[in-house]
């Protein structure tokens, strides 16, 4: 009975988060945002102290039920050996796959210390906390949902769309444009995705048991837990088949013994016992833990400007129709990143994100995408290319679970200048070649652009750093970088993100 | 539907028909109409029209190669714009076998290909069953001197897989004015050319289209009037709309009434193009479809349009460039036979023009002549979807409306749907190249920037 709620609750919790991952109209987000906010390693990274009281509450009455049905990457690792369990012959399923072992202090407590390093590497800046994040479970999973679950998703509700469009419903139509592929994010989550698998397949829980830094910080508590399962010695024939089910090789059945630290309270074993010999009971309660503190670090750039001439004028028209052909405009790769308006400047995101892309999945406009950077090695910057950051928009502020990006609301945000726009006169086809344009004047949110004469007596644009707010309107509308005629492959317009954001 | 009326009957009246029209040819009027037996839509044969000066029986339709169908019909991706051949032989084979006869193309069409494209398919089907029509578009001043002209004119040949062409049209005459026209076609001795080919039989007859500047119109048919020289026929746009409301939607543009009068007084056969306006009368705004399916529940909105440009006796055949076999049947439909507007309905017609008016549509035909767009964007698509959400009233500036949320949606996500991102107006810079091509002067640059307002400020309002 508890082993059937265990299991109701965690394919709830599990479809729920990897919708939050897919779904682009918004709606997942509205019921269930609340679902990454609970998650261990954001929450501790956002001293979200609600969620860190509640979890540590819950641990301390159920045991690691966090771990079976909360944590996404928990969920998974139960359907891979659900998977193992119903691709077996009968007589290996009734044997069991596991035996007790000892608890891996060493290596849990290694993973553990590692942990602890690297966020405290990530809050005094030397690092990105991302690295941090590559171990922690929830991020694991978001990854792996960000790279899988939402192409598949795209590819199954494209054809619903057209088909909702053709009668006016446009419900499903606000995904964002698909992004390029991204060959480290890509590898990043078929590596995780190889080594979860491959240890749920092989031992059962042995990730959250000895790599988990959620489960060992977890396992501290349920030690305490008020309610735990526990062996009647008096009905118990030591026939050992609760041990050799457990998936977390935490029964000594020998010496009626279970591992509290490492027991994430699946109910298996009560359910397999044949002689009823275990039950989820009361016992004595334990004591909580703190979380770390923070600082901020500072990061240096470069500004350098890329060159790249523009070449030609559109050919002679000789003929009718057709599509000019278009470039995919690149970023300049010197540019300072510019992050969003929640964020409050690289260095607190980059402390605290641990790049679980749920601001990724959530941005309507598809211009937040993870960095490829060592520093900021996977966490969310903006890419201007596609799109601009609308001033209007403030979805991943209420996403982040971890607390790097805070939440804003509109008006606020265009009162936070998070970067601002940069002239190359060399490439713009206005100020080097006099011809007619003055897009990012036009489209400029802000106001903050004014087309004015040159030296050279062609019209320029100059920018109001003052009214800048760094949206990246201008860089998305540039002409240069997009028109299949123009050699240049870089806007002639671009922003330059701002180290801490500006308040005006 | 039917493919073949080959009944007695039918057999019949076709037999009829083509006395009558040899008759009335043989009185001298300019085209003599053939609009024998009044049987319901779709259930006679095609209504023809005599061209007195050649003897040529011409299909009331005629088929116009600019929208040929491409694979991207099929495929769904717009960058496929390759022509489906397969699609395009099976279009004139009906066509062929439902009556019409009248083939109309040009160099340019199709990004050039429209000629190959016809010749491919034509050259299936006996030369006298058909007419064909191109012109001599030579645009672009590289092409304005007497070499490229007659080149152009001789690879038309050869892509239409013929020795003669029907009816050879100056393309455009009055785009660019005067200096264009005698740029084109009097200065480097072209014009003296085509009549030569005429009379020897290469060309059967030679007319105009006409678009833009209305003085280089009255030039042509002033030096007509002077003997110096003869049209066969003319070329012109000609719709509900255009009839007496022209200027409304362009300034460049002349009424069809007076357009028509002039050459009608002439006795010149009118050729009728944009019948729909660019397909904008095949979907009018609610109220005047409610008025016109009113009164004839059955017959597509279209239809009124090609019984008002086919009505007149005086035109030759009506222009449909029709990309659909669905529009084909539809428009075979209702020529086969014509019935004529009478005084009562063509009234009517006349107040649905000016509440058509009233709406703020951009008068683009889609005829591409701005493609390619140097930076990419798609300017016939964006006036199309824009035309398209004026006419289902979906284009609301008014966030108090109660209907604003559905019809920001609606235009949003369509828009999305029919022009990708980076293609959409906001891409315009505004460079100009587009404006001197546009035979509707339409002020592309002007109207792409105030649709793309329209779109960031729906953009930036969240509902």
């Amino acid at each position: 009975m508890l082993r059937i709620v265990r299991m109701l609750l965690a394919t709830v919790a599990i479809l729920a988060i990897t919708l939050l991952f897919v779904d682009f109209t918004g709606i997942a987000a509205r019921w269930l945002s609340f679902l990454p906010k609970i998650q261990l390693v954001p929450a501790l990274l956002a001293l979200n102290l609600g969620a860190l009281c509640l979890l540590a509450v819950l641990t301390l009455v159920f045991g690691r039920v966090y771990c079976s049905v909360i944590c996404p990457l928990g969920i998974y690792q139960d359907i891979v050996m659900r998977l193992r369990i119903w691709l077996s012959p009968k007589r290996k399923r009734r044997a069991g796959f596991f035996r007790h072992s000892p608890e891996a202090k060493k290596l849990r407590y290694g993973f553990f210390a590692m942990f602890l390093v690297l966020v405290a590497l990530g809050l005094a800046g030397v690092i990105a906390s991302s690295f941090a994040g590559l171990l922690d479970p929830y991020s694991a999973y978001g990854r792996m949902a960000s790279r899988f679950a939402l192409p598949l998703w795209r590819t199954a509700v494209v054809p619903v769309a057209d088909m909702a469009a053709e009668s006016g419903v446009y419900v499903l139509d606000s995904y964002p444009a698909a992004q390029p592929l991204n060959v480290a994010m890509l590898a990043v989550a078929v590596l995780t995705f190889v080594v979860v698998t491959a240890m749920a397949w092989r031992g059962g829980r042995d990730y959250c048991n000895k790599v988990c830094p959620a489960g060992t910080m977890l396992g501290l508590l349920s030690r305490f837990s008020l309610l735990k399962p526990a062996i009647d010695t008096y009905k118990c024939n030591r026939c050992g088949t609760c041990g050799r089910k457990c998936k977390a090789s935490c029964i000594d059945t020998n010496n009626h013994s279970i591992d509290y630290s490492r027991c994430v309270v699946c109910m298996d074993c009560i359910g397999n016992c044949t002689r009823g010999a275990i039950s989820y009971a009361r016992r004595r309660g334990g004591t909580a833990k703190a979380a770390p503190d923070a600082t901020r670090r500072s990061f240096m750039v470069g500004l350098a400007v890329a060159g790249g001439a523009i070449a030609a004028r559109a050919a002679d028209k000789a003929t009718d129709g057709g599509l000019a052909p278009l470039k995919d405009k690149q970023r300049h790769p010197d540019a300072a990143p510019a992050v969003p308006a929640g964020a409050i400047g690289i260095g607190h995101l980059s402390s605290r994100c641990t790049a679980c892309q749920l601001c990724v999945s959530a941005c309507p406009e598809g211009v937040l995408r993870p960095s490829l950077s060592a520093s900021r090695f996977m966490q969310p910057e903006l890419v201007f290319t596609g799109g601009f950051c609308r001033p209007d928009c403030t979805e991943c502020s209420h996403v982040c679970p971890a607390g790097a990006i805070k939440p804003v609301d509109a008006a606020e945000k265009t009162a936070i200048r998070i970067g601002r726009a940069v002239v190359d006169t060399s490439t713009c086809i206005s100020a080097a070649y006099g011809q007619h344009c003055g897009n990012c004047a036009r489209h400029c949110p802000a106001g903050a652009i004014q087309m004015v004469k040159g030296t050279n007596g062609n019209m320029r644009p100059s920018v109001d750093e003052s009214v800048c707010i760094g949206c990246g309107s201008c860089e998305y509308h540039c002409p240069v970088g997009t028109a299949g005629h123009i050699s240049s492959d870089k806007a002639a317009i671009y922003v330059e993100g701002y180290k801490v954001h500006l308040k005006s | 539907m039917k493919k073949f009326d080959t009944g007695r009957r039918g057999f019949l009246r076709n037999l009829g028909i083509l006395g009558a029209a040899g008759v009335l040819g043989a009185c001298g009027a300019g085209v003599a109409s053939s609009d024998g037996a009044k049987s319901g839509r779709g259930q006679g044969a095609m209504t023809k029209r005599l061209n007195g000066a050649t003897g040529d029986s011409v299909s009331i339709l005629g088929y116009g190669c600019m929208r040929l169908p491409t694979k991207a019909l099929v495929s769904g991706n717009e960058a496929d714009d390759e022509i489906d051949q397969n699609a395009v032989n099976e279009s004139v084979d009906y066509a062929i076998a439902h009556g019409v006869n009248y083939f109309d193309t040009s160099p340019a069409y199709c990004k050039g290909h429209s000629e190959e494209a016809m010749g491919v398919a034509l050259s299936r089907h006996p030369r006298d069953k058909y007419y064909i029509a191109t012109k001599l578009s030579n645009f672009a001043p590289s092409t304005w001197s007497r070499e490229a002209s007659i080149g152009m004119f001789e690879n038309s040949l050869r892509m239409l897989r013929t020795d003669y062409v029907d009816y050879l049209l100056l393309h455009g005459i009055g785009m660019g004015g005067m200096e264009a026209f005698n740029g084109r076609y009097v200065d480097n001795g072209v014009l003296d050319y085509l009549c030569e080919k005429r009379r020897q039989g290469i060309i059967r007859n030679l007319g105009f289209s006409y678009h833009g500047d209305v003085a280089v119109f009255d030039h042509l048919l002033a030096m007509m009037d002077r003997g110096e020289i003869r049209w066969d026929f003319a070329q012109i746009q000609m719709n509900y709309i255009d009839w007496r409301h022209a200027k409304e939607i362009n300034e460049r543009n002349t009424d069809a009434e007076y357009l028509y009068g002039e050459l009608s007084k002439r006795g010149i056969p009118v050729v009728i193009m944009e019948p729909l306006l660019g397909g904008r009368l095949a979907s009018v705004p609610g109220p005047v479809a409610a008025k016109m399916k009113e009164r004839r529940p059955d017959d597509s909105l279209a239809s009124w349009a090609f019984r008002f440009a086919g009505t007149p006796e005086g035109v030759l055949t009506v222009l449909s460039g029709m990309t659909y076999m669905e529009h084909l049947k539809e428009n075979i439909a209702t020529y086969s036979a014509l019935e004529p507007l009478d005084a009562e309905e063509d009234a009517f017609l006349q107040r649905m023009a000016l509440e058509i008016l009233q709406n703020d549509t951009v008068p683009c035909t889609d005829c591409k002549y701005c493609m390619p767009c140097p930076y990419g964007v798609n300017i016939p698509g964006i006036f199309a979807h824009y035309n398209r959400c004026i006419n289902e009233g979906t284009v609301v500036r008014d966030g108090a409306d109660p209907d604003f949320a559905r019809s920001r949606r609606a235009f949003l996500f369509g828009y999305d749907r029919a022009v990708p991102r980076l293609r959409q107006a906001d891409r315009c810079v505004g460079c100009g190249a587009c404006l001197s091509h546009c035979p509707q002067g339409i002020a592309i640059p002007g109207r792409l920037h105030a649709i793309a307002a329209y779109a960031e400020s729906l953009r930036a309002s969240k509902i």
